[in-house]
């Protein structure tokens, strides 16, 4: 009986795969040194530039505590900003996951299109789509709401489909047996089975919309961001101070309250 | 009322199920007796085409099921299935799961909003009665013990008012006792109704307790057919090829076997 320590791996390796390993791993240093390089990265300019951002932080004290009662409006507006987004990206979502569920959808063309819509609206960024938006129905909340629909319905439609897809076969399977159409085993077999993890992903969905309202303001799109903005373009550091907070205690408080409720839902 | 005829299905180019032939009246209970694999699974979801057969003509009440797709809901309506693992909806309640079972004879629409005919939601907690379980239809089902959703499972395959019955080793996730209970409300409950009941098993104990008649399977082929009496030393070898040489062992597919 021997003790002491062994390195133990998967499985033995000869010298070849090792080699290989070690020829791996210079090949990705590598890569990341030369990406390094082009983008700048340098901690010497971090430290050099840490003064400014002493400065600029210094000048955000102290906070600007009247700008707050102005804040009231935009606030409100942000929340409904995300609502009203989260509302109709689930609205969106709904008829499209149906048919982007593999074991559900009437075909495989309508399925793998269905998936390549839900990419597209999932890969561009919600500010893009405000612009676009901004530049469709004007400035204002519509705008973002529209911007918000577009990409969470990519989303959810994503979520809500790969829910359905991992629905228990066998109580579906029952509901065929006893000769109910398609959509009794719809509404009877998948949607009790789904419905909490739709519920939960559209909460976490109202998460992310009220995250992302309150810098649609940024591109003219309503909410809380536009005033962030235009405080910062003034050089009114402590009203930006203002802004910051509350959208902290914003984010904070739904990420607070949807995750609690999240994990109602979900036992 | 159920009859199976040239029954054969092909998995790719094996065989599962090679030209069963088998016809269970009304009001019997049937046992299919046979080892895992012996293709039990296969010929009752072929006999109600959650599986597709690859040959043979088979009739419930004397109309095909081989027939038209469009055909086949209205025979599935009056035929009932019970599964291993239940098979209950999770997070419905206890009666929603048995009006389920109603589902094909409601108006589609009502339905679909949660209407439900007074006639129906009747039927539906006389069946829960018939398996003693009418004091949980209010019940989420997934509250529930395994024995008592097996026999929610029961009560749904009676809510549609069915001919015959296919069970599909009801009782293989249950305890004996429990196990007993189950098989007990299924055959009373088909004796009462005049139900044809075809019902898979592996325990050799249950089906002589239980049946009316046994078909035995191996390999794919009835090898065995007659009274729970009949069911000799030969006929379990030739069910369950190479259990002598194990008895005296305790062979686990075969616990006290029937002499």
């Amino acid at each position: 009986m021997s003790s002491g320590y062994r390195f133990v791996l998967g499985r033995p390796r000869g010298i070849g795969t090792i080699a290989g390993c070690v020829l791996i791993a210079g090949i990705v240093a590598a890569l990341l040194t030369w990406s390094a390089q082009a983008l700048g990265l340098s901690l010497g300019e971090l430290l050099k530039g840490l003064p400014w951002i002493g400065d600029l932080l210094s000048r955000m004290l102290p906070p600007n505590w009247s700008f707050a009662r102005r804040l009231w409006q935009p606030v409100l507006e942000t929340v409904q900003i995300a609502v009203w987004g989260t509302l109709f990206g689930v609205l969106l979502a709904l008829p499209l996951a149906w048919l982007g569920a593999r074991n559900l959808s009437p075909n495989r063309v309508v399925f793998h299109l269905t998936r390549q819509v839900f990419n597209l609206a999932r890969g561009i960024n919600e500010i893009i789509f405000a612009l676009v938006f901004v530049a469709a129905v004007g400035l204002g909340p519509f705008a973002g709401i529209l911007a918000l629909s577009v990409h969470g319905a990519g989303m959810l439609g994503k979520f809500f489909a790969e829910q359905m897809e991992e629905a228990d076969r066998g109580p579906i399977e029952a509901l065929r047996a006893t000769g109910a159409n398609a959509a009794h085993t719809l509404v009877f077999g998948v949607l009790p089975q789904v419905l909490p993890g739709w519920i939960a992903s559209t909460l976490y969905r109202l998460e992310v919309n009220l995250r992302t309202s309150t810098i649609l303001g940024m591109v003219g799109a309503g909410g809380i961001g536009f005033e962030l903005v235009s405080s910062l373009k003034l050089f009114q550091y402590q009203d930006t101070a203002v802004c910051v907070l509350v959208i902290l205690a914003l984010v904070m408080a739904a990420d607070y309250f949807s995750s609690k409720l999240r994990a109602r839902i979900l036992d | 009322m159920i009859e199976v005829r040239g029954l054969s299905k092909n998995y790719g180019s094996t065989p599962a199920l090679r030209e069963v032939d088998l016809h269970v009246p009304r009001g019997e209970f049937c046992v299919v007796l046979g080892p895992s694999g012996a293709g039990k699974s296969t010929l009752l979801r072929c006999i109600n085409r959650l599986t597709e057969p690859s040959a043979g003509d088979i009739r419930i009440g004397g109309k095909r099921v081989t027939g038209e797709r469009r055909q086949l809901r209205e025979i599935r309506r009056h035929l009932g299935m019970i599964f291993q693992d239940h098979n209950l909806v999770p997070r419905l309640s206890v009666l929603k799961n048995v009006l389920t079972g109603r589902l094909a004879s409601m108006p589609v629409l009502a339905s679909l909003l949660q209407w439900f005919p007074e006639t129906d939601i009747d039927i539906a907690l006389q069946c829960l009665g018939r398996v003693d379980l009418a004091d949980k239809a209010y019940s989420r089902a997934d509250r529930l013990s395994g024995g008592e959703q097996q026999r929610v499972g029961i009560a749904r395959a009676l809510a549609q008012q069915p001919g015959a019955i296919l069970a599909d080793e009801p009782v293989a996730s249950l305890d004996p006792k429990t196990a007993r209970v189950v098989l007990g409300d299924l055959r009373r409950a088909a004796r009462e109704l005049g139900i044809a009941v075809l019902c898979n098993l592996h325990q050799v104990e249950y089906a002589t307790e239980f049946a009316d008649r046994i078909i035995g399977v191996s390999s794919g082929r009835v090898v065995f057919e007659g009274a729970p009496g009949t069911l000799d030393e030969s006929a379990l070898e030739r069910i369950y090829p190479g259990l002598a040489r194990h008895n005296g062992e305790s062979h686990p597919s075969a616990p006290g076997v029937a002499a």
